[in-house]
């Protein structure tokens, strides 16, 4: 069924996939800042150019910190939402399913801006609480429908049997269903993270003075330059994400969540 | 599991932080953007905001194109996936893990950094121009950067990993023997394809078209590199109104209109995939 022209197919999807990394690569590399392609010689440069823009390392850490953070709490309220979704039947579930999916279903341009013109604005809220909330609110989904998966796969007898043993619900929640839902939850806290931390477009009109995320503050950077500083900043990136990828499709078989 | 008395009690508690949260933060802003778009500063209420938006020609050429491209992008990226995924799903599970993988790798990596290589190749003095120009076809570089061509190789590279996923994991489910029973009853390879495989992951195809449709027409980053304010769709748009032109009203409502729209194609899909079962 297989034939020689699937596989042909097979290969131009990859080169179109990846292609680009490589061409990425190759420019960090260059020694040429204008970006002739393909680069002459060969610099560590650009490298080091991504470190000593304070730009980039003011805004990795603040995109670190939100990444962290709104995982963390869209992941602990998150947790009970899909616990309830799963293990039972009750009037208003489709509702509460509609509900956090929602954020998906918004372009996430339209909710940075509504967040700007509602909290920011009009309630003078902090920029780093309203990058916050705009990215935990984007999370829920991941979180529920990942935990959601692993919950699933939980057979509900081996909680039943440690309550009819005696354990309070709350306990026999934290002593035997947590420890067995390890790896969903790895697996949602890492896609969550890399959701958070890759987003622009929340991000793009909640950065404020002082408080950008890294990718927006790529984006403004390329703004006014043009030179392989972005190349190797994105190889760092692009490795930092093949470890973690790796790692996690590795430990947790991470492309079954997403 | 047992009914007890005090079910909704906790059903109440599990759910409520979360609910009140997105209710909160994510349903009230979204509110008073709705409202934003039909109240003028002045008090009132009017639609003319919507009006301008759809007499306006500009905005009229922002939207169509914004469709159109988006269009153009789930096409091509069904195209490039659908053989592209049949290999996939009937590898054996190890290559098809690492393969996988691989697809997911540019899902995690943040657009910028990957439309930047697009810069790369279609910039002025970049990889396609340097050969055309070597091989003598052109005399001067030929713009590339903020086409509609620029645009659509970007989207389609961002977005393809959401066509492949849903449609492999969706043709994993064919059973090899139906395949089989096809070809032994007669069937060709091309009718064996159209009339078993594309049917049997059809589910598949109407969800990652919704994916990539609506991530396309929603797309900022893209646009805003490989676009610019020369070739604007609705995101770089609404940037505009809201960043440049100060207009807050017409920036709600183009807001507004990119919701609508995406909500309503998936409605749409849903209710497609729905009449399928």
């Amino acid at each position: 069924m297989v034939s020689r022209w699937m596989y042909t197919s097979l290969v131009i999807l990859y080169c179109f996939l990846l292609g680009p990394f490589v061409i990425i690569f190759m420019a960090s590399f260059g020694a040429n800042a204008t970006m002739a392609f393909p680069p002459q010689g060969f610099t560590l440069d650009w490298f080091a150019n991504v470190f000593e823009t304070s730009q980039f390392i003011d805004s990795f850490w603040i995109s670190l910190q939100l990444a962290l953070l709104s995982t963390i709490v869209s992941l602990i309220m998150g947790m009970p939402v899909a616990y309830a979704l799963v293990r039972f039947q009750f009037t208003g579930s489709g509702l509460v399913e509609t509900v956090f999916s929602a954020p998906i279903l918004v372009p996430g341009l339209v909710i940075g801006f509504a967040m700007l013109n509602f909290f920011v604005l009009l309630g003078d809220m902090q920029v780093m609480t309203g990058l916050f909330i705009g990215h935990t609110a984007i999370l829920f989904p991941y979180s529920v429908r990942v935990i959601s998966a692993s919950l699933r796969n939980l057979d509900p007898y081996v909680e039943d049997a440690a309550v009819s043993l005696g354990a309070r619900r709350l306990r026999g929640f934290l002593l035997v269903v947590l420890p067995n839902m390890q790896a969903g939850i790895a697996a949602a806290f890492v896609l969550g993270f890399i959701t958070s931390f890759n987003n622009v477009p929340v991000s793009l009109f909640l950065s404020g003075p002082g408080v950008t995320t890294l990718p927006v503050s790529m984006l403004s950077y390329l703004e006014y330059y043009f030179d392989p500083t972005i190349a190797a900043l994105s190889t760092l990136l692009v490795a930092f994400t093949v470890v973690l990828v790796q790692s996690a499709e590795r430990l947790l078989g991470l492309s079954q969540f997403v | 599991m047992s009914r007890r008395p005090n079910q909704t009690r906790t059903i109440v508690l599990l759910v409520s932080p979360a609910f009140i949260f997105v209710l909160v933060f994510f349903v009230l802003p979204l509110m008073f953007l709705l409202s934003q778009s039909v109240l003028p500063a002045d008090g009132g209420f009017t639609l003319t905001g919507y009006v301008d938006f759809f007499q306006s020609r500009v905005s009229r050429i922002v939207y169509l194109r914004t469709l159109r491209l988006g269009l153009i992008v789930t096409g091509i990226c069904v195209l490039m996936s659908y053989p592209a995924a049949f290999v996939l799903a009937r590898m054996p599970a190890r290559r098809r893990s690492f393969l996988m993988s691989l697809v997911i790798l540019p899902l995690m990596t943040n657009a910028v950094a990957r439309t930047f290589a697009w810069l790369i190749i279609l910039g002025r003095r970049g990889m396609v121009n340097q050969t055309l120009l070597s091989l003598e076809l052109v005399e001067n570089p030929v713009r590339f950067i903020f086409t509609e061509t620029a645009i659509v190789l970007g989207l389609t590279q961002l977005f393809l990993p959401l066509m492949v996923l849903p449609l492999v994991s969706a043709m994993e489910n064919i059973p090899d023997d139906v395949l089989e029973a096809a070809r032994s009853l007669g069937a060709n390879r091309l009718i064996t394809f159209a009339r078993i495989v594309v049917p049997l992951s059809s589910d598949g195809l109407v969800l990652g078209a919704t994916l990539v449709f609506t991530g396309s027409v929603t797309a900022f980053v893209t646009p805003a590199i490989l676009g610019g304010s020369r070739l604007l769709l609705m995101s770089t748009l609404l940037r505009q109104e809201a960043v440049i032109l100060f207009d807050q009203q017409a920036a709600a409502v183009v807001a507004v209109v990119m919701i609508s729209t995406t909500l309503a194609v998936n409605l749409l899909l849903r209710f497609l995939r729905v009449r399928q079962v």
